[in-house]
């Protein structure tokens, strides 16, 4: 049995095991229990991440849980209601703090801290809506049509809430209606979202179109919508299958509903012209069904707060792009950015979280701390992540040293809307709804699918961690295309199969075992933590 | 005095064996086992019997809403 050196134990308590293997490092992978995800017992930070991690993100976030219950909520009972009667609601968000566990695993000092208020204000934004939800759910309410009712705006979740802003000082809230049931439970609790793609299958519906617009729709056919709204507005989000979502939306639903399409060809200035129109269309149907004026006011306030939220991330891009010394990890990025925009500054849980942010980026910067000591490479994730492994990244930085500096999904709305005037306002609104979740770089044609090889450059990445949505027929056309271009370009990438929200279709074992494989048999690496290559987790959240 | 000194100590005894007692649930990772072990079954098994509406019964009114078109 080898000695314990007693100076490198009293080190190893004090600043924590050194990550990689050759220094006696910290093997993450031995934490796991066999299958479920859960663990052993925390990591051992040090004697200061670990009091950290404990108090000031483990206890801090739950109690602020509460907090935001208590704040946004009209009624408590409500909320308790509301778990008892809605599966996605109780079976997903009681994890949540494993959830910040998964992507926070590893990092030490300014990306521990930084990277936990990007999840502060994911969950703050997520208590908001399910609050929403609750405070106006005519089936908690013994079917009364109460006030908060009477002031939401249904919408699907690919409509971006910066078109409600209109409405938002008359007191009018907008709603994503999947978003919470369906987009943030397949990150915290991946096991959710299967009940809603079985209810559709089970309907007769194939089980080969986009698993999200399958979801989205089994959530109706399970009747797990809350009601909390009079109208609806919908969109065919970014492929065909969510046409199909619409109708079953307007079937079951069965509420005066606007249907908003999302332009394919969006370049085409006749077809800018178009979405314009459709825009100011449904906004003559809120006014109609509200019988509340759009106010000019109103908008411009939030898109002033919303550009000044975008002018921040520019900041943060910046020192992202042209640095290591940018704290936050790939998927607290990518998650925070995706939710924000499309959200939209409904709470200023974002601004709050952006301004704590820069200021430990800051200090990174004046005092030249790296917070991703061992990157090897300098990654940008493209195309749809999985979401039931969207810290996927923080395994990799962990595992092989890949530090993913940016995405696909923070880049989508990489644009300020113009205020100084009611056209140029609507004509950079249609801009931004065009530029849709997964429309744009997505499945958005040709020049904005490889706007790629200029984020590449422009964010000093040197890898490309290429998702592969199996069931999005949109990008699978394309696959080849980039295939040709890596290798005439060059480019070291790997590619990630997965099937968005399911993952039945490949695993998360499966997703690894292929990044390994890249890792050892294209780059020759070996491994920093390599208890991390082969671990089975197949039942985790 | 000797009372104040002796509630002062009985308050930091508390102060203590409540971080001590946070600190196992933290670091042994209790509140993800109670969860994942029961809590979630439990409530899994709730949703699956749930009465539900049988949504496909619903009738698909095409024309109980007018066509909203704003020409």
């Amino acid at each position: 049995m080898a000695k314990k050196n007693p100076i490198k134990a009293v080190k190893d308590f004090w600043c924590g095991k050194p990550h990689t293997a050759e220094e006696g490092g910290r093997r993450l992978g031995d934490l796991y229990e066999d299958k479920t995800g859960l663990l052993k017992h925390r990591e051992w930070r040090g004697v200061k991440d670990t009091f950290y991690y404990m108090y000031n993100i483990w206890g801090y976030n739950y109690v602020h849980m509460v907090l935001d219950i208590l704040k946004f909520s009209n009624n408590p009972i409500d909320f308790f209601k509301g778990t008892w009667r809605y599966r996605w609601m109780g079976q997903t968000y009681l994890p949540v703090i494993h959830w910040f566990e998964r992507g926070l695993q590893g990092m030490r000092g300014e990306a521990l801290a930084a990277s936990a208020w990007h999840y502060r204000a994911m969950v703050s934004a997520s208590i908001h809506q399910i609050c929403n939800f609750f405070n106006a759910d005519t089936r908690l309410h013994g079917g009364k049509e109460n006030d908060a009712y009477k002031h939401t705006i249904y919408a699907n979740e690919t409509t971006c809430g910066t078109l409600f802003y209109p409405w938002k000082d008359a007191g009018y809230q907008y709603l994503p209606m999947e978003m919470i049931p369906y987009f943030v439970t397949c990150h915290v609790n991946s096991h959710t979202v299967l009940n809603y793609i079985d209810a559709v299958q089970s309907i007769g519906l194939p089980g080969d179109p986009c698993p999200m617009c399958q979801a989205e729709s089994g959530l109706f056919v399970l009747d797990d919508v809350p009601d909390s709204a009079p109208i609806i507005i919908t969109c065919n989000e970014a492929c065909d299958a969510s046409v199909s979502t619409h109708t079953l939306q307007d079937w079951f639903a069965n509420k005066p509903l606007f249907a908003l399409p999302i332009p394919m060809q969006f370049d085409d200035p006749l077809v800018k012209k178009y979405c314009m129109n459709e825009i100011e269309e449904m906004w003559k149907f809120i006014e109609e069904q509200t019988g509340v004026p759009f106010s000019w006011e109103s908008m411009k306030k939030y898109l002033e707060r919303q550009n000044k939220l975008q002018r921040d991330e520019w900041e943060k891009w910046d020192v992202a792009s042209k640095t290591d010394y940018y704290p936050i990890n790939g998927v607290a990025q990518a998650l925070f950015r995706i939710y924000s925009t499309q959200y939209g500054v409904q709470t200023s849980c974002w601004e709050e979280a952006s301004e704590k942010v820069k200021k430990i980026m800051y200090k990174c910067v004046e005092k030249k701390i790296n917070p991703f000591p061992q990157t090897r490479h300098r990654v940008i994730a493209w195309s749809c992540a999985p979401l039931y492994f969207s810290n996927w990244c923080t395994w990799a930085y962990n595992c092989w040293g890949l530090n993913t500096i940016i995405n696909m999904d923070s880049l989508m709305f990489d644009m300020e809307i113009r205020t100084d005037s009611y056209e140029n306002m609507l004509e950079d609104m249609a801009t931004y709804h065009m530029w849709a979740p997964m429309r744009r770089m997505a499945v958005g044609g040709m020049h904005h699918i490889f706007e790629l090889w200029d984020y590449m450059k422009r964010f000093n990445c040197d890898m490309v961690a290429m998702y592969d949505q199996l069931q999005c027929k949109g990008m699978q056309g394309v696959h080849g295309l980039f295939e040709d271009e890596f290798r005439k370009r060059n480019i070291n990438a790997f590619w990630i199969p997965h099937a968005l929200p399911d993952c039945r279709t490949v695993s998360r074992a499966e997703i690894r075992r292929q990044i390994n494989d890249y890792m050892t048999t294209v780059m020759h690496e070996e491994p920093l933590d390599p208890s991390l290559l082969d671990f089975d987790d197949s039942m985790t959240w | 005095m000797k009372k104040l000194k002796k509630a002062l100590l009985k308050l930091c005894l508390i102060f203590v064996l409540l971080n001590v007692g946070l600190f196992v649930i933290f670091f042994f990772d209790l509140d993800g086992k109670l969860l994942f072990n029961v809590v979630e079954p439990f409530l899994k098994k709730h949703y699956d019997n749930m009465e539900r509406k049988d949504t496909l019964q619903e009738p698909y009114d095409l024309d109980k809403f007018p066509k909203y078109k704003y020409d």
